[in-house]
């Protein structure tokens, strides 16, 4: 079963030491017990194989930058792998938002480890923000993360048009919030969503907060790669 | 579930009124208007020789500091009428899909570029094909990236035999999935993320719906053709694992919505019960009637947030009822207002002080009479009539969906940045 309480300190932990992320600045015990709340799976998620992934839609590939500051197409990265890609960016304030897909992915980095399983997928974290979230600060957000570099990979678009065009290839809204006076706030507004793309491109299921849950996340990954060893 | 949660969480802060509404049926996966809701979009019916005659999807403004409040401001018309029935947001909120139960017609509208003007521009006419025959497409459901579907009918001999479609936002079919042969029958579809549970509930096939009132009701043979289950589902693995018994054809599923209260209820058509579908110890899920609304037709449900109420709106005899569900084992009838002669559908504001109302129903079946959306709020413990919107000039009012100009472009400029909050994460 989802670790559930386990996620839920170690999200409160995370936020704490997250660059750019305010944590724990209203009603904290509150704010935990909600936190909690969200990460409240109470079933057994069905096993992997039993159930089928259809395709939802086809993703083109993109021309990213690395953060290390490297031009690299998602294609190359995702070359024969299961991917796992994330929309994020780092000064996200909304724990319930980014911070939980980054932490999500942590655990999902892990247990990939644990199943033997990190040479079939690779996890990607992209930028919202291409304009703030250059490759310097994509590097301290990993580290926080304790992203391994050969499994998890955060990149950034080389522009705001690249960002569009993948945001919209992946159906993935943003939209950027202003204040009262009409001044951009430096959030943007977004629902989480983080994708399974098959080898072929494919999105074979799309996970919101409510929904990702490592374990089940893991199934998906091993029913999609079952799906390869049938062929 | 998030949407719970985040109520509880409303609950405990206290910020009730001032930043929490939308429909409390609505998907999980969908973010909620937490404010005062700006706008209600009715799925409407076109009627012949009525103006173009085309089915519509009518703005109404329901905002109450807006000199526009309880008229329509925007009508998007469609080509041709299609029987116009449910429509739902996807998980966005960047548009809203619509269907036709006649033609099988999905219109799906942008209602992201200028929430008080919804643009059809989408219009999914290979459904039956797409699905290997199903008919009718009824409840639109936002999944992540995708619609859920259920459907009512099949193209083969227009029985109750039915299923689920799923298609992504862009409108590419994905999968069909049929009823189970024991429970054939189609109506609603509704999902508890958190207990990764899904249910189903039956109504009837076109041969029936699309036939006038007055001539089913005598026809003996054709009145047993309804849906008398309840299907549980795996939710993640679209499997069905129990049928439950529920007889006279039971319609919407409402979730109770709090952490912890693993139930949902429903009502029966022709039969007259509200029934709570709950989780037993062992996991199974078992029925209980808990009231008996009457031999009146009882058509649409919805739940308070706080789970301590369930309405019911009765074609029949034009009636909303209020069923106290604390227990949710007991429902205990508090509350009666005389819509008008017919009333179908009734939808709570997510914070549970306005309740909104239509009445058309099929139109086959619909009686002689007016055309309205009404609205209603709690005020010192009654509910106090609002507005009634007259929709004789445009044809007939059906489903209702709530939007918020926080939604729109560049929202922050209109609205307070904290009603945009999402149940499912909209993150700022």
């Amino acid at each position: 079963m989802w670790r559930r309480a386990d996620l839920a300190v170690a999200l409160l932990v995370g936020l704490a030491v997250a660059p750019g992320i305010a944590g724990g600045h209203e009603a904290p015990s509150l704010e935990d017990e909600f936190v909690k709340g969200v990460f409240s799976p109470n079933f057994v998620p069905p096993a992997a194989g039993s159930y089928e992934l259809p395709a939802v839609k086809r993703v083109a590939g993109f021309l990213l930058r690395d953060s290390t500051g490297r031009s690299v197409s998602t294609e190359r990265i995702t070359a024969g792998k299961v991917a796992v890609v994330s929309f994020i960016y780092t000064a996200c304030s909304e724990r319930l938002g980014c911070p939980l897909a980054s932490r999500a992915l942590q655990d999902l980095q892990g247990r990939l480890k644990e199943e033997g399983l990190s040479h079939d997928v690779a996890l990607l974290s992209i930028s919202f923000d291409p304009g703030r979230d250059r490759p310097a600060q994509l590097a301290k957000y990993a580290r926080v993360y304790g992203a391994d570099p050969a499994l998890w990979r955060f990149m950034t678009a080389p522009s705001t048009r690249v960002l569009g065009d993948m945001l919209e290839s992946y159906g993935q809204d943003r939209a950027p919030v202003y204040d009262g006076r009409g001044r951009f706030t430096g959030r943007y507004s977004h629902v989480l969503k983080v994708f399974l793309v098959d080898r072929a491109g494919d999105i074979r299921n799309i996970y919101s907060a409510g929904f990702l849950v490592p374990e089940l996340v893991v199934n998906d990954i091993k029913t999609v790669l079952s799906d390869y060893a049938r062929r | 579930m998030i949407q719970r949660i985040l109520l509880a969480a409303f609950l405990v802060f206290g910020l009730f009124g001032s930043a929490a509404a939308d429909e409390t049926c609505q998907s999980p996966f969908l973010p909620k208007v937490t404010g005062q809701e700006d706008y209600i979009y009715v799925w409407t019916l076109g009627v012949k020789g009525l103006g173009d005659g085309n089915d519509s999807m009518v703005t109404v403004d329901a905002n109450p500091k807006s000199p526009f409040y309880g008229k329509m401001i925007n009508r998007a018309p469609v080509p041709g009428r299609h029987e116009a029935h449910h429509a739902g947001f996807t998980d966005d909120r960047r548009y809203l899909w619509a269907g036709g139960l006649d033609t099988s017609q999905i219109f799906v509208f942008d209602v992201g570029s200028d929430p008080a003007k919804p643009k059809l521009v989408k219009t999914i006419s290979t459904f039956v094909k797409d699905t290997g025959g199903m008919v009718g497409p009824h409840t639109f459901y936002a999944l992540p990236g995708r619609m859920l579907i259920s459907a009512l009918s099949n193209a083969q001999d227009g029985s109750g035999r039915t299923g689920l479609a799923e298609y992504s936002n862009d409108g590419k079919f994905i999968r069909a999935i049929w009823m189970p042969k024991e429970a054939p029958y189609g109506y609603d579809v509704r999902v508890n993320v958190n207990l990764n549970r899904m249910l189903t509930s039956s109504f009837s096939g076109k041969k029936n719906y699309m036939r006038p009132f007055g001539e089913l009701v005598k026809d003996g043979e054709a009145m047993k053709n309804f849906g008398g289950s309840v299907v549980v589902w795996d939710f993640h693995a679209r499997k069905p694992l129990q049928v439950l018994s529920v007889p006279g054809a039971p319609l919407e599923l409402r979730w109770a919505l709090l952490p912890n209260h693993n139930y949902a209820f429903t009502a029966t058509a022709l039969t007259g019960q509200l029934v709570l579908i709950y989780q037993q110890e062992d996991g199974t899920w078992a029925t209980k009637n808990i009231a008996e609304i009457g031999a009146n037709l009882p058509v649409d449900i919805s739940i308070a947030p706080d789970d301590s109420k369930i309405y019911v709106n009765s074609f029949g005899d034009g009636t909303l009822r209020v069923y106290d569900v604390t227990n949710p084992f007991e429902g205990k009838l508090i509350e009666q207002v005389k819509l008008g002669e017919m009333a179908n559908m009734v939808s709570s504001s997510w914070d549970g002080k306005r309740l909104y109302a239509t009445n058309s129903l099929l139109s086959q079946w619909d009686k002689p009479g007016d055309y309205w959306l009404k609205a209603y709020a709690w005020e010192d413990g009654k509910l106090v009539a609002k507005f009634t919107t007259d929709f004789n000039p445009v044809g007939r009012a059906h489903i209702m969906n709530l939007n918020s100009k926080a939604f729109g472009p560049r929202a922050a400029r209109s609205a307070p940045s904290d009603r945009r909050t999402s149940t499912n994460v909209a993150s700022r």
